[in-house]
């Protein structure tokens, strides 16, 4: 009576029991590593945004280009303070995962896996993004001064669009790397292009026929010898 | 060991050995055209003003491929008064324009030096070979300070019409004037005589591998003999005739070479010219030599249009380099009507001092900060030309005093600058 009392009532609410312990246990781990990561992941913030001001981190993002991009997308009070954000995130979601992996359930253990596999995509991508801001505000700056000391008229038009061009480059290798819808992205943008040049050609051998030609008489024709006679020497 | 080579070839040449008195030195790369008459009168200035003393022209050419070494041979009147040396020509020297048209021109006044310095020569005088406007005379004006005076550098002093050599007026003068204390009206001359103990200097310096040797070597001699304290003076040396072929170059790569040749050296320098405040006449040699000055003609439409469309369209350049009140300014000229558009002296001499602290910060690239400099030129050019339109060449000079003693005035505003510029650049 005894064996069956114990085998059917307290075998299975010991088994639940000792569950129940280990369940809480790896929940309490889980809540430990979290807490710990948050306080980690602020301390970590201080000190790098600490760091970096006195380095004068955000002097140098800001000849570099990238201060100007964080303030108007207003990523960030400054280049530093995102930087360290960027590293209190990065601490943070590394506790967020050690924590489920903690519980020990065979989904959270994949889901860890995932991420973690995922994460290189992840900084290859940012590097994409900070690489090609750099290069698109470099070639911008080339473009337009060159521009303007050519007497180009759209100059500013010509740094815009070489910009937007490297930006679009960049995003689609950016997203190519995250691998986000991949082909739907790439035959977008090569759609997008396309679809923008046969318009402009459209646009301009049917409405600005005229203009045009008148454009590439001023641009390639040579001046009248008054307007071009120059004899400037400058050294 | 190269001066081992050297002095071997020189005694060869000369027939015997002992030190030199007089060089002449003339760099060549492709000047067919204009060469054997520059040979020809370095030969006759030898001939008539240095006749008594052990004197040798060197030719230091760069691989010429149009027949200048022959033109050379061809203009020989003395086998023993004439040597040429083959300079070492980068490639890339062939692929770039320097300002003054000869690839490789710190190459071949490094060779020319260490000639000087092989044969013990007192003095070397260096000039352009695509002169058309050269007489023997400018030979005996850029020696004889040396070698009677005791003078170890000699810059040139041409007669030249009011709107020419820009760049010189605005900026490369008077800012070197205002640097270094010493009123050297063309510091980057092309033409100069040096005494033998300053090529030795020179040849001590590490310049010879870096971009200011291959584009800024005039005024790298100017500024470092000033620098050093070398004795320094000026001969008159009357007008000064290019080969055409040579003239016509872009106007941002000028600034480029130029311009970064200068703020290379407030670097370099800046222990010497933080110091300095206002300046000091240069002893001018010769009587002021004739010789009309080559015509030029600025449009003044287009000089200001380009300067109206750089604040316009460079002002996110601009915002970066300069202080509101500036830009405030600038755009101001900018929107004024032609017939009364004036860039103030003190505005330009701030953007100036401004541009070259910023320079020094490593603000942006440097090539973009230099060329950015141009529509600001141009403004320059355009507010100087409208007020000199009426004035004679001595006027117009007397601008040129002005604009001068307003960067002397403004330069304790560098001088305060400088210091947190090198603590922003770390």
């Amino acid at each position: 009576m005894e064996g069956i009392w114990g085998r059917v009532v307290w075998g299975p609410l010991r088994q639940l029991g000792e569950q129940a312990v280990a369940g809480l246990s790896s929940l309490l781990g889980m809540l430990i590593l979290i807490l710990l990561g948050l306080v980690l992941g602020w301390v970590a913030k201080q000190i790098v945004y600490g760091v970096l001001h006195l380095l004068r981190f955000d002097r140098l993002c800001d000849r570099l280009g990238v201060g100007m991009v964080v303030e108007r997308t207003g990523l960030a009070r400054s280049s530093s303070y995102l930087a360290a954000e960027i590293v209190q995130g990065l601490i943070v979601l590394t506790a967020l995962l050690a924590g489920m992996n903690a519980l020990g359930t065979p989904l959270t253990r994949n889901l860890v896996e995932r991420t973690f596999l995922y994460l290189p995509h992840l900084l290859a991508a940012v590097l994409v993004l900070i690489v090609g801001v750099l290069v698109s505000r470099f070639l911008g700056r080339s473009v337009l001064i060159a521009a303007v000391n050519e007497n180009l008229p759209s100059a500013r038009l010509l740094a815009g669009l070489t910009r937007f061009f490297v930006m679009a480059v960049t995003v689609v290798a950016a997203l190519d790397e995250l691998g986000i819808s991949r082909t739907t992205i790439i035959v977008t943008f090569a759609i997008t292009f396309g679809g923008l040049v046969t318009a402009a050609a459209i646009a301009l051998g049917l409405g600005a026929r005229d203009l045009a030609r008148e454009f590439l008489l001023s641009q390639f024709r040579p001046k009248p010898s008054a307007e071009a006679k120059d004899t400037m020497r400058h050294l | 060991m190269a001066d081992a080579i050297l002095s071997e070839q020189i005694e060869e040449v000369l027939g015997g050995s002992g030190p030199l008195e007089v060089i002449v030195g003339i760099p060549t790369y492709n000047n067919v055209a204009t060469v054997g008459q520059v040979v020809k009168v370095a030969q006759a200035c030898l001939a008539n003003y240095f006749g008594d003393r052990k004197a040798l022209i060197v030719n230091s050419d760069g691989g010429s491929a149009d027949g200048t070494l022959e033109a050379v041979e061809q203009a020989r009147t003395d086998a023993h008064t004439l040597m040429t040396v083959r300079y070492p020509l980068d490639p890339v020297h062939r692929l770039t324009t320097p300002y003054h048209g000869l690839p490789g021109k710190g190459s071949a006044l490094r060779t020319l030096f260490q000639v000087a310095q092989a044969g013990q020569a007192r003095a070397l005088a260096v000039v352009d070979a695509d002169l058309r406007s050269i007489t023997p005379e400018w030979f005996n004006l850029l020696l004889t300070p040396i070698l009677s005076q005791g003078f170890d550098y000699v810059a040139p002093f041409y007669n030249r019409h009011k709107y020419d050599g820009t760049v010189t007026n605005s900026i490369v003068y008077p800012l070197t004037r205002a640097l270094y204390g010493r009123r050297v009206r063309q510091p980057i001359g092309g033409e100069f005589g040096i005494s033998g103990r300053l090529a030795s200097h020179f040849l001590k310096d590490e310049v010879w591998n870096t971009d200011v040797a291959s584009f800024g070597i005039d005024i790298w001699m100017t500024t470092t003999a000033v620098a050093d304290n070398f004795k320094v003076c000026q001969s008159h040396l009357g007008a000064k005739v290019h080969d055409p072929e040579e003239q016509g170059l872009d106007l941002s790569a000028v600034l480029v070479q130029v311009v970064g040749s200068v703020f290379n050296l407030m670097e370099t320098h800046d222990l010497a010219w933080r110091n300095v405040l206002g300046s000091l006449p240069v002893p001018l040699q010769g009587p002021p030599s004739g010789g009309e000055p080559e015509p030029v003609s600025i449009n003044l439409r287009r000089v200001l249009a380009s300067f109206q469309q750089g604040v316009r369209d460079l002002l996110p350049v601009y915002e970066q380099l300069f202080s509101p009140r500036q830009l405030k300014e600038l755009k101001s000229c900018a929107a004024a009507p032609a017939e009364e558009f004036t860039l103030e002296d003190d505005l330009w001499v701030g953007l100036i001092y401004d541009l070259a602290l910023a320079y020094h910060r490593r603000v942006m690239d440097r090539e973009h900060l230099l060329k950015s400099l141009a529509p600001l030129y141009l403004g320059w050019v355009a507010s100087f030309v409208r007020q000199t339109e009426e004035e004679a060449a001595l006027q117009a000079e007397r601008r040129i005093e002005r604009l001068c003693l307003v960067y002397e005035q403004l330069k304790p505003y560098l001088i305060n600058q400088w210091p947190l510029a090198s603590r922003e650049k770390r």
